[in-house]
């Protein structure tokens, strides 16, 4: 058999987030240049949303992105490319099966995948996280080409990690989720599509009827943090602040919970339309991540000090209100815009 | 292009690889940079992984002394809860409780052993003996 390797001339561009990263390098090998904040932007990436009935990894689970597959599938949909995405498969031989076909014709794929398993993932940030994609590119013997954007460099993996992450179970299973794209319109229509998409990431944010979502997430998250010393004592406060950590700076974010990403998204806009708005709306945008920042720098003071806490939870509860407000205004200001 | 091979990430201090990071500087500029990660990051990465270090060691203390069956080694081991593991092993949640008594464990059959041992990637052999 001569087919023992196949390798797609697929341009791997490390990014910040895994799933708009992907879908960035999946428009780049298409032949349109398109940059990671622009599809992450697209694809309503930015999102709020704390969980504290649901606890992942012992504390509290919240979440500073969309769901899963959301960044590919409404980018998709917004700028009306042909694309597939197959939900699941039940069996796990078929699902690499459906690989192989997709390879052999050229198709770069990407799929969801658990962090658990995957051999090639430093083993710190190996945690039950079940919302993470890459794109297989190659195949050369039992082993598959693939490449994590969260990662320098493309990366190998076996056939049977690569079956056994993508059949990782838990909150938000892949089953064996995959997404590629058939074929693409040269003149993509981007401005309708950043309309839409800076219509439904307001509306996300802002206007969803749940306490827990958006802007009033991060309010009640605010109420909460103030109550965590009393509640559960200092060492799990401090756990628990470590989370809101963990999950807005280690785990692909780019920084800030993707809020630079998200005001990068409207500075591109802005400079590609000649929008003061937007230009404006991203200045706030970008105010309010280094705001985030700053939060992180000072609850980890209180990681590193676990039972003694040197910052004083009321002020970091006050400190994420002010945040939340801030990125109202942004909001409130997309609101208005016309593009 | 440049292809290369998978550097290893083995025994590294916590946070030890590049990731790209996107800033926000006065004059209103979005940069990229990649690096690695800043001290928080590490902090609490460290701080969750004392947290498991913890619960894996106690759990283990647990099983030498016979209060608790393997189960509950490799649960912690592996980072899951009992509702994670009855969607891992297809075994429903009050009964992996129960099985975590050493008393119900020694007298499982080889069925269920197979289905944690593959649940948790080991062998049965392995499940049964906790180094």
């Amino acid at each position: 058999m001569e087919k023992d390797k196949i390798m797609i001339d697929y341009n791997h561009r490390q990014a910040g987030h895994c799933e708009s990263g992907a879908t960035s390098n999946l428009f780049n090998f298409y032949g349109i240049e398109m940059s990671e904040p622009m599809a992450f932007g697209i694809g309503n990436g930015l999102f709020f949303s704390y969980l504290p009935f649901l606890k992942l990894q012992y504390a509290p689970m919240m979440s500073f992105r969309n769901l899963p597959n959301v960044v590919f599938h409404r980018s998709m949909k917004y700028l009306g490319v042909d694309a597939t995405v197959i939900k699941k498969f039940k069996d796990q031989k078929e699902s690499m099966a459906a690989l192989d076909r997709n390879l052999e014709k050229g198709i770069p794929t990407g799929m969801q995948v658990g962090v658990f398993n995957l051999t090639f993932f430093p083993p710190e940030y190996r945690m039950h996280y079940n919302m993470h994609n890459l794109v297989a590119f190659g195949k050369e013997g039992n082993d598959y080409w693939v490449s994590d954007t969260v990662m320098e460099f493309p990366q190998r993996i076996s056939s049977e990690d690569l079956q056994r992450v993508r059949y990782a179970k838990g909150v938000f299973a892949p089953k064996g989720k995959m997404y590629w794209i058939n074929s693409i319109n040269k003149d993509l229509d981007i401005k309708s599509a950043v309309e839409k998409a800076i219509k439904k990431t307001v509306y996300e944010m802002l206007k969803v009827p749940f306490p827990l979502n958006g802007v009033k997430g991060i309010h009640w998250l605010a109420k909460d943090l103030k109550k965590w010393p009393k509640k559960h004592g200092n060492e799990t406060a401090s756990f628990y602040l470590g989370q809101i950590i963990r999950m807005s700076e280690d785990f692909g974010t780019g920084g800030a919970g993707f809020r630079y990403i998200y005001g990068a998204f409207l500075k591109e806009t802005g400079e590609k339309f000649n929008n003061p708005d937007l230009m404006a709306a991203s200045n706030l945008m970008g105010n309010a991540a280094n705001r985030w920042r700053e939060f992180t720098y000072l609850s980890a003071r209180n990681c590193k000090n676990r039972s003694k806490p040197e910052e004083d939870y009321g002020k970091l509860s006050d400190m994420l209100h002010e945040i939340a407000n801030m990125e109202k205004e942004v909001y409130v200001k997309l609101d208005k815009i016309k593009i | 292009m440049e292809k290369e091979a998978n550097p290893v990430y083995k025994n590294q201090a916590y946070g030890q690889f590049r990731e790209l990071f996107y800033s926000y500087d006065k004059d209103g500029k979005f940069e990229k940079r990649v690096g690695y990660h800043g001290e928080p990051d590490r902090v609490t990465l460290q701080q969750a992984w004392d947290l498991f270090n913890d619960r894996i060691e106690a759990a283990r203390q647990k099983v030498k002394a016979g209060k608790a069956s393997p189960i509950l080694y490799y649960m912690e081991k592996t980072l899951v809860t009992p509702m994670d593991l009855s969607m891992h092993a297809g075994i429903i949640v009050w009964r992996i409780k129960r099985h975590l008594k050493p008393k119900v464990f020694n007298r499982l059959g080889e069925k269920t052993l197979k289905k944690y041992a593959e649940a948790f990637n080991i062998t049965i052999d392995q499940l049964k003996n906790v180094d």
